[in-house]
């Protein structure tokens, strides 16, 4: 499973794509079960650099029945900085946000290092 | 401290309106990302997980009240009601947003502060000593000639696309507490035998992927050849330096591939070319050694009442005064080390309301002057020890009286993956949780001087190489682990640190800290720090002790 994450532009929010939009939540976002699917969603976010940048798939896991990143990079990004329990989309609380924040997974997601290498 | 004429300041007012209006053409999609990444970072603003971070440049970590209350504020309205004091004695902001910048950069140049050469591959904040103008210790004034570097270097057209990013520490005191020999240049002020004055000059230290203590390219540089010589070692590096890869792109790679004997005389070769000329006339020096001059003091007696007796009768002052308090040139004043690691603190923060709280101090008590240090800590120079304890009182009312300068839980930490977009792995919570450890003030004193400095990532901003104890973080296999080095030092006995053993996983690093502590206190000799008895015992009973469970 994967999801398609990116930054806005404007101010920098980490955002996730939802058919054809860009929302803030982690739990909002679309999940792709198929490569094709995923990788036709980052084409069209790709194809919107005026509004978002950094494109890129990230890799999920299970984690208390809900969806979480893999890779503990993109849990801080769709948490927030851990040192700052009250900074950023944490601070919502709820089944969602605990999910992630109980989430154990680690890899690094393969959308991240194809960025890093075209950088 | 050093004031912006008019032209200075229009020149920060265009360049804001400059950047502003680059902003709205990226925003209007007039230019590519591509196009205007390179603009944003000549203006300090970076994207890191969360937000855009902006760098705002310290220059050698001084600071007015004034320009103290403006970084507070812009903390305030514009990010999450604080900022993070870096180990380049620069400010970051974390929670910036894009569309915003253009008006902190307005507001930062109404009191003279800007973002210019945070970022990019020039010549970055000088960084010097913070106790500069206060310490008995100091030769000259390292200000006078961080200054001047910094105008030199200011938009310098030659030196503004060097091979990778250039920094500098000047200091003047035997004790260094710039980390000169680990910059890419670093200059150490010396007297000559006849008193002519002059820098040892030293070229290709540094930190990253590849740590070098920087070699000595020249005992005894005359101070008025400094820029045809600073202009010569520039040209050499512009020249030769790697820029086929970033990697290998730092003067100290040159440095290090030439050798030094072959660099000098390059240098000294390039420097016959470049002639006299270049230097900064001495009238020029005499004009920034005015901004400099000494403080009007009061003539007071070393011993002061006050203080004394706040001392006998409050055994937190005490403490704070032992461990905080440094000694100052004049009868009566003494130095004071704030420190920004709190217990449980993240190093290097401060929130608006205590960065007002400083403000509001070096005010009142402390001349109008506040000095950022590279080991994240903040300092009032010039405090009357009749004062000390009302300072004392008021930082701790706003939490910033921790007793613990150079002491264990005085971490160096970068803001590592709770923010970076760089790092590997967390560096926050590890400092976190080693200063809840340690958090007996007596057993921190007990241990005493013990620098911990840890990074999120290879490229070192936590200044790992050179810790007492040094912590890195790495990735494995997308796990944070985190590999431990020991008996290195950025002072004037600098030393790249020796690696321990294999990696760590998180949970198991205070536990290793906890056992090379009691190691040290049995090893120990009498009046041996830790890097005393580890230069001493070698890395061995610490590796065993650490990785006994494993055999």
């Amino acid at each position: 499973m994967k999801a398609l994450t990116a930054n806005r532009l404007d101010d920098g929010e980490v955002v996730f794509w939802k058919a054809g939009q860009w929302v803030e939540r982690f739990a909002d976002a679309e999940l792709f079960s198929d490569d094709p699917t995923g990788e036709a969603a980052e084409g069209q976010g790709k194809s919107q650099p005026n509004t978002v940048i950094d494109v890129y798939l990230i890799d999920l896991i299970e984690s208390e029945g809900l969806w979480a990143p893999l890779s503990y990079r993109e849990r801080i990004r769709a948490l927030g900085p851990p040192n700052h329990p009250g900074h950023g989309k944490q601070a919502e609380g709820g089944a969602a946000i605990e999910a992630l924040m109980h989430a154990t997974g680690a890899s690094r997601s393969t959308g991240r290092v194809n960025l890093i290498k075209r950088k | 401290m050093y004031q912006y004429d008019t032209l200075d300041k229009e020149f920060l007012a265009d360049r804001a309106a400059e950047f502003k209006e680059q902003v709205q053409r990226r925003l209007a999609g007039e230019i590519t990302e591509d196009q205007f990444k390179a603009l944003r970072l000549r203006n300090g603003l970076y994207l890191q997980l969360h937000a855009y971070m902006l760098r705002v440049a310290i220059p050698y970590g001084s600071l007015n009240a004034v320009q103290l209350r403006k970084l507070a504020d812009i903390g305030r309205r514009y990010d999450k009601g604080y900022g993070h004091f870096t180990t380049r004695t620069n400010l970051q902001f974390h929670w910036i947003k894009l569309r915003e910048t253009p008006a902190i950069l307005e507001e930062l140049a109404t009191v003279d502060l800007h973002a210019i050469q945070t970022s990019g591959n020039c010549i970055r904040n000088v960084t010097s000593d913070p106790y500069a103008g206060a310490t008995a210790e100091e030769i000259d004034d390292p200000r006078v000639w961080s200054e001047a570097i910094r105008q030199w270097s200011m938009l310098h057209p030659e030196f503004s696309h060097l091979p990778r990013k250039f920094k500098f520490a000047v200091t003047a005191s035997p004790k260094d507490r710039t980390a000169a020999r680990v910059h890419d240049i670093g200059l150490v002020v010396r007297r000559a035998r006849d008193g002519t004055m002059g820098f040892e000059v030293i070229v290709g230290g540094g930190m990253g992927r590849t740590p070098y203590v920087g070699p000595t390219i020249r005992e005894f540089l005359p101070a008025n050849r400094l820029f045809s010589y600073l202009d010569a070692v520039l040209r050499v590096y512009n020249r030769h330096g790697r820029r086929d890869n970033s990697y290998k792109a730092r003067i100290k790679i040159l440095v290090a591939a030439l050798g030094a004997d072959e660099f000098r005389r390059q240098v000294e070769e390039e420097w016959e070319k470049v002639g006299p000329g270049a230097d900064m006339p001495d009238t020029e020096i005499a004009r920034i050694r005015a901004a400099f001059a000494p403080k009007a003091f009061d003539t007071l007696v070393n011993r002061s009442e006050a203080f004394e007796t706040a001392k006998a009768a409050d055994p937190a002052f005490a403490r704070f005064a032992r461990n905080n308090l440094k000694p100052h040139k004049r009868p009566g004043y003494t130095i004071v080390e704030i420190s920004l690691k709190g217990i449980g603190d993240t190093p290097g923060d401060a929130t608006s309301d205590q960065m007002d709280v400083v403000a509001d101090l070096g005010e009142r008590y402390g001349q109008n002057d506040i000095r950022v240090t590279h080991e994240q800590n903040l300092v009032l120079p010039h405090v009357k020890l009749d004062d000390a304890p009302a300072v004392f009182a008021a930082l701790a009312a706003a939490g910033l009286a921790t007793p613990n300068i150079n002491l264990i839980t005085d971490i160096i930490a970068c803001p590592g993956l709770d923010y970076c977009a760089l790092a590997n792995a967390r560096a926050i919570p590890i400092a976190q949780d080693i200063a809840h450890r340690f958090a007996d003030q007596d057993r921190a004193e007990l241990v005493g001087e013990l620098k911990i400095k840890i990074s999120g990532c290879i490229n070192a901003c936590g200044h790992h190489h050179v810790g007492h104890i040094g912590i890195l973080g790495v990735d494995k296999k997308g796990e944070e682990f985190y590999q431990l080095t020991l008996g290195g030092s950025g002072a004037e006995d600098a030393e790249v640190g020796k690696m321990l053993g294999p990696a760590l996983p998180a949970d198991r690093v205070t536990d290793a800290i906890d056992t090379i502590v009691e190691v040290y206190l049995r090893e120990r000799a009498e009046g041996e720090r830790f890097l005393d008895t580890f230069r001493r015992t070698g890395v061995a009973p610490f590796k065993e002790a650490v990785y006994a469970e494993a055999h």
